[in-house]
């Protein structure tokens, strides 16, 4: 009956894993593969070059997306605590509004937005009565600036979740006895809807380093995110090798936030059982 | 009895006939792959196509677009592989439109094959880009499609004067700091011609980077070149893409800067370009480049395929298609195809570039390896 148990679950399982294994596990191992591969031999050339002429924008996309993740954090948990203490449906479905707006949308609106003639200084120039106004379209502030605004929301939606599943009682329980509303906020609600912050910020940091649209649209030329480099080394170089590096080292970045999530939330839980 | 045996024969013959009728004329769908922008696939399927159905009513032409740039090609070079490695004996693509780039790499790995000698229009060809691609011999590989070409567009309201060469330029962006823009090399090829016309105008060997051979010497006075780039890069403003540097020129935020001339003739048909704006070609020259029409080396209709080109290359169609309604410089010499061009054309396309310095100017892609080598010499001391 165990074994017969086991065979069925086996097989219930088995077309996930297959298409997993297809689709995931393959092309990530043949990734790797290729990154090794100069010229038909193994070697770590790919990785050389890849460090030798693109270390600095390796360096960049990690601090652009660490940066857009704590602004999002930021952002996201004073919405979310702003609507879990007062219903404003308004703000409450507005927020919600850039989830469903493509990034290309998104790039392109914003690179009009923030060119130096763009919408925001035709007007700021109007209303400052000065001539000229610098724009922000091709450099890291108008990029910073596109990530969060498109981040935001859906960190917010995941840290408002936690917030509203939070029995209300413990915070009636702070609210009794004194407590100020940032209090509470800081001292109840945050660290007990921890575990689902670290989940907003692993996904935002993920959903960030991975993007691509965006940075072709309104990113600087230079210094310039890993994606990017990737697709110039693929289109003009046909070079998957250093191509296929570059991919790999944006994996081990993530990687060690994975690692790290794992940690803390088997610390969370006191272990993980198995 | 006698009757009903009639009656099978006719119905037999009847059958045989229409069998037969329908063996005659092969139907066919005619697959091509197309590198390049949307408006190169909408010109195959709703503008060549049609014409080309009214002569072979058989035939069903199919186009598969791939999108812009050298990763446009470098699908279709993909595509082809997968054909030749699954050892069919007929591709399922019979035609192919490709940049130069992909020329060579699909001639290295036998993906293409030569077909030239049997095509009328090689001959009208004048300017050797049907022989020579980026250094490489393509000679009965390609015929060129239509040849397009960087050149440096400026607004007359602001520069009276437009700067005729390199040389002057570099005063120029001194005295205007900000007000010339490009678009760097990762953001599309208007800046990367910009780039290679930068090296040629410095470089000691520029015929050896067009031509050839290859050698890493030749590469030797670069450190200085690209540090000059990178000095005159700080009078710069960079924009976002070909179509960035347009939209800054119609805002206004810069003044000059490299554009593909069919990109902004284009765009002024259309009414999304200041009318005003003109372009010029700086001395010793701007590279350009044209696209390819080449046949898969096992094409199931190749045949039906040479007829396509052959229709496409016809003086006639580069005048009424390529020039008029897509605003490309024309695949064969324009003696041929001026005849059919209405005097409002020949001014609009020819106004500010003629054919003398689309032919004294308009400098080829450098070779294959140096092409990308100076690619990466930007990544390496201008940008890092």
């Amino acid at each position: 009956m165990e074994v017969r148990n086991r065979i069925v679950g086996f097989l219930l399982i088995l077309p996930a894993f297959l298409i997993l294994a297809l689709l995931y596990v393959y092309p990530l191992i043949r990734a790797i593969w290729m990154s090794f591969i100069k010229d038909g031999f193994l070697s770590l050339a790919n990785y050389a070059k890849a460090f030798d002429i693109y270390s600095r924008d390796i360096l960049y996309s990690v601090v652009i997306t660490s940066v857009t993740v704590g602004f999002v954090l930021v952002l996201s948990i004073l919405l979310a605590s702003y609507l879990r203490f007062k219903e404003w449906r308004f703000l409450d479905i507005m927020y919600r509004l850039p989830l469903f707006i493509p990034f290309l949308i998104v790039g392109h609106a914003m690179r009009i937005f923030l060119a130096p003639h763009g919408t925001l200084n035709s007007l700021l120039t109007r209303i400052l009565k000065v001539e000229e106004l610098p724009g922000f379209s091709r450099s890291w502030i108008g990029l910073l600036w596109t990530f969060v605004w498109v981040m935001t929301p859906y960190a917010a939606l995941i840290i408002l979740g936690a917030f509203r599943a939070l029995d209300s009682s413990y915070i009636e329980a702070a609210r009794n006895l004194g407590a100020s509303k940032g209090k509470i906020v800081f001292t109840v609600i945050i660290p007990m809807c921890k575990p689902s912050i670290m989940v907003a910020a692993i996904l935002t940091f993920v959903r960030t380093i991975s993007s691509l649209t965006i940075l072709v649209m309104i990113g600087p030329n230079t210094p310039n995110m890993i994606t990017v480099d990737m697709m110039f080394r693929i289109n003009f170089f046909n070079d998957w090798g250093v191509a296929n590096a570059l991919g790999v080292i944006s994996y081990l970045i993530v990687i060690v936030l994975a690692v790290y999530y794992l940690r803390f939330m088997a610390a969370e839980r006191g272990g993980i059982k198995g | 009895m006698k009757r009903a045996f009639t009656v099978l024969l006719i119905a037999v013959a009847v059958m045989g006939l229409l069998i037969a009728q329908e063996d005659i004329p092969v139907k066919l769908t005619l697959t091509m792959m197309v590198a390049g922008d949307q408006n190169m696939v909408d010109f195959f399927q709703y503008e060549i196509a049609p014409e080309f159905e009214k002569v072979y009513p058989n035939v069903k032409i199919k186009v598969v677009g791939t999108g812009p740039g050298d990763a446009g090609s470098q699908q279709i070079i993909q595509q082809l592989q997968l054909e030749k490695d699954s050892g069919k004996d007929k591709w399922a693509v019979d035609l192919v439109v490709i940049h130069e780039t992909g020329a060579v790499w699909a001639i290295e790995r036998g993906l293409i094959r030569q077909y030239t000698d049997f095509l009328t229009a090689k001959r009208l060809a004048i300017r050797n880009t049907d022989e020579m691609a980026l250094g490489v011999n393509v000679d009965g590989y390609v015929m060129p499609m239509f040849h397009s070409q960087t050149a440096i567009a400026y607004n007359p309201r602001f520069v009276k004067d437009p700067p005729k060469s390199y040389a002057e330029l570099v005063e120029w962006v001194k005295k205007n700091p900000g007000k010339f823009g490009y678009n760097g090399i990762k953001g599309g090829m208007s800046g990367v011609s910009f780039v290679f016309g930068w090296v040629y105008y410095k470089s000691k060997n520029t015929d050896i980077l067009i031509n050839g051979p290859y050698d890493k010497k030749y590469e030797e006075d670069w450190p200085q070149i690209y540090a000059e780039l990178k000095e005159f890069n700080k009078y710069v403003t960079m924009t976002a893409g070909n179509a960035g540097t347009l939209d800054a020129l119609n805002r206004g935020e810069i003044w000059m800067g490299p554009v593909w001339v069919d990109m902004f003739y284009t765009w002024m048909r259309e009414g999304r370009m200041d009318p005003n704006i003109r372009i010029i070609i700086l001395a010793p020259g701007m590279p350009g480049q044209p696209m390819h029409f080449a046949i898969p080396t096992k094409a199931a209709n190749a045949d039906y395929a040479l007829k396509l080109v052959e229709l496409v290359s016809s003086p006639k169609m580069q005048a009424k298609y390529i020039v008029e309604r897509f605003n490309w410089y024309p695949a064969i010499s324009d003696d041929f195809v001026t005849p059919y061009l209405t005097k409002d054309v020949l001014e609009k396309i020819y106004k500010d570039v003629k054919q003398a310095d689309l032919l004294k100017y308009g400098k080829p892609m450098p070779l294959l390896p140096y092409k990308q080598d100076m690619q990466e010499a930007y990544e390496k001391w201008v940008e890092k």
